[in-house]
């Protein structure tokens, strides 16, 4: 690409727009926190300039600018139908800027919100991964075992895992736990599946070409049949993973002291709306953070894929 | 020395498909001596694929056996190695470690760096060094059959079985790998040349690479005929195919294809 065709993009007039309509006069008679809006624009704007630089296949470049634009358009049309023109209950619907002035000011919260939640995740999540990634290899070698497996996966996995939210909290001492263990049972059904699924479904050829090299029961399982599996694996892990977000969140407003779900839940009974929304958006961002991280492990595992 | 280094003795093999069992192959005798090359021909379903792999160890006959070095084969073992049409190399190991991971599985006593140091080498004789680390997906069908053929040398054993290994390629890719074969076959030592079993249904490509030729009948497979190839070594393709008992030999072997196919089809009530 040209330089010109790298920098001259419509991305940057969206910018530009979010830039000039901060001059016209406030309508809202509230605190609006332009200032913090724009802050926020102009690092968003940084980064579109630093990707135009970095960024070198066109599509993903395309692809950045693109979204940068959706969110400036998005950003735009929040503070002139808040801050500027006052079209909507501005209680429910707090300016854009007072949203990102509410998380500069509550960060070491939020931060500590999203260790506590996130650390759960990871440790109920890789203990489900441990242990449902060695048990589905081995019992999906053996055929008839995989196919009885195959069906009791089905009726523990068409359980919600919310509902076991009481009994773990009858069986284990605190909230971290309960919810570690949810999670865990919550993950471990589809990563279960997926490998078995995955050890069931490996290319027979693939198979005989492994046991023509006389390739030993061990190195079977472990140089063949898992790399052979491993999409099936990964489907499931995705699957366990964005069903561990919804189940602690969920249960991070039942019965939480702390941790995202928490901060959204205890602020709107307060009938504080800033920091629920501020709340909503972070989770957002957790999330794709961490799917994002995960796929990125995925591909690498996975790079010699055609 | 002329020993039979594989005795195929009646050999009988079922074949289960959707609940309904019937007979590969029927009856299925012949010896193959050390250090030859054989090639098994037949029209697609005779049973030839299903011959190699009850050779490779991965079928069992439902009757008769086979012996290698007189003893009876009971699965797959380290004294064969395999080249399959496709599939061949696991696609998450790199070209190298293919190779490597092939030398790994014959012989436990090769260091990490012995084991590479002979992989690279042999990817070399097949042309492959820039390739070695690539993953075998990034590779052309050809080079993957290279690959192959590369893993299979490097594991050094004393038989060498290729089901069809170059049917899925094109003509010119086809004919390179035939003669690389022959070069990296003829080229080791002439007193313990590998022993060959080739399955294929390209009576040229069977003429120009065996010493004797296997010919099956389809529905169950038996055997044809065993056709001695007698053209002295190394042979050159171009002069070959201008000499008359070459042209001879290539009209008998299909005339037998295409009976096999007439008696298939009705017999004489059949004019092709």
């Amino acid at each position: 690409m040209t330089i010109k065709a790298r920098f001259l993009r419509i991305t940057h007039i969206f910018f530009a727009i979010l830039m000039l309509i901060q001059l016209l006069p406030n309508k809202s008679s509230k605190e609006v926190c332009t200032s913090s809006l724009i802050a926020f624009a102009i690092a968003a704007e940084a980064v579109v300039i630093i990707c135009s630089f970095l960024i070198k296949k066109k599509e993903s470049l395309l692809l950045t600018l693109d979204i940068f634009g959706f969110i400036y358009v998005f950003l735009t049309a929040w503070t002139l139908a808040t801050a500027k023109f006052d079209l909507l209950n501005d209680l429910l619907f707090p300016p854009p800027g007072k949203v990102i002035a509410q998380f500069a000011e509550d960060k070491t919260v939020i931060l500590t919100n999203i260790k506590s939640s996130v650390g759960i995740i990871v440790q109920g999540f890789l203990l489900a991964a441990v242990t449902a990634i060695p048990l589905g290899l081995l019992i999906g070698l053996n055929a008839r075992l995989g196919n009885a497996a195959s069906y009791l996966t089905k009726f523990f996995s068409s359980i919600p895992p919310i509902v076991y939210i009481p009994y773990g909290i009858a069986l284990l001492p605190t909230f971290r736990s309960v919810s570690i263990f949810v999670i865990f049972l919550a993950s471990f059904w589809p990563i279960f599946a997926g490998t078995m699924s995955g050890v069931l479904n490996v290319d027979k050829k693939i198979i005989d070409s492994a046991k023509v090299l006389n390739v030993k029961k061990p190195a079977m399982l472990t140089s063949i049949i898992l790399p052979a599996s491993l999409s099936q694996i990964f489907l499931g892990c995705n699957q366990g993973l964005s069903v561990s977000f919804i189940l602690l969140t969920s249960a991070e407003m039942i019965g939480a002291r702390d941790g995202m779900g928490y901060y959204v839940k205890y602020y709107s009974d307060f009938g504080d709306y800033t920091r629920t929304i501020t709340g909503l958006l972070v989770i957002g961002i957790v999330v794709i953070a961490v799917t994002f991280l995960f796929n990125i492990f995925r591909q690498y595992l996975l790079r010699w894929k055609g | 020395m002329n020993t039979s280094k594989i005795e195929i003795k009646n050999l009988t093999v079922d074949y289960i498909e959707k609940k309904k069992s019937f007979t590969a192959l029927k009856n299925v005798s012949f010896p193959v001596n050390e250090g030859e090359f054989v090639s098994i021909i037949g029209a697609s379903g005779c049973g030839k694929s299903t011959l190699l792999s009850v050779l490779e160890g991965i079928n069992k006959p439902a009757e008769g056996e086979v012996l290698i070095d007189g003893e009876r084969v009971n699965g797959t073992g380290s004294n064969r190695s395999v080249v399959f049409q496709h599939y061949s190399l696991f696609p998450w190991m790199t070209t190298r470690k293919n190779v490597a991971f092939g030398i790994q599985q014959v012989r436990k006593e090769l260091s990490r760096t012995q084991r590479l140091q002979i992989a690279d080498e042999f990817l070399d004789k097949v042309g492959l060094s820039e390739f070695k680390n690539k993953y075998p997906s990034r590779l052309s069908g050809g080079m993957q059959q290279r690959a192959a053929i590369a893993r299979a040398l490097a594991m050094d054993t004393e038989i060498l079985l290729m089901d069809e290994p170059f049917s899925a390629l094109d003509a010119k890719n086809r004919i390179a790998l035939q003669e690389l074969l022959l070069k990296l076959w003829e080229g080791e030592n002439s007193e313990n040349k590998k022993t060959v079993v080739f399955v294929t249904h390209d009576i040229d490509e069977a003429i120009f690479l065996s010493d004797k030729i296997v010919v099956l009948t389809s529905h169950p497979g038996t055997v044809y005929d065993i056709v001695e190839v007698p053209f002295e070594r190394p042979r050159n393709r171009e002069k070959l195919i201008e000499r008359k008992d070459y042209a001879a030999l290539r009209s008998k072997l299909l005339s037998m294809f295409y009976h096999d196919i007439a008696d298939r089809i009705g017999g004489n009530e059949v004019v092709i």
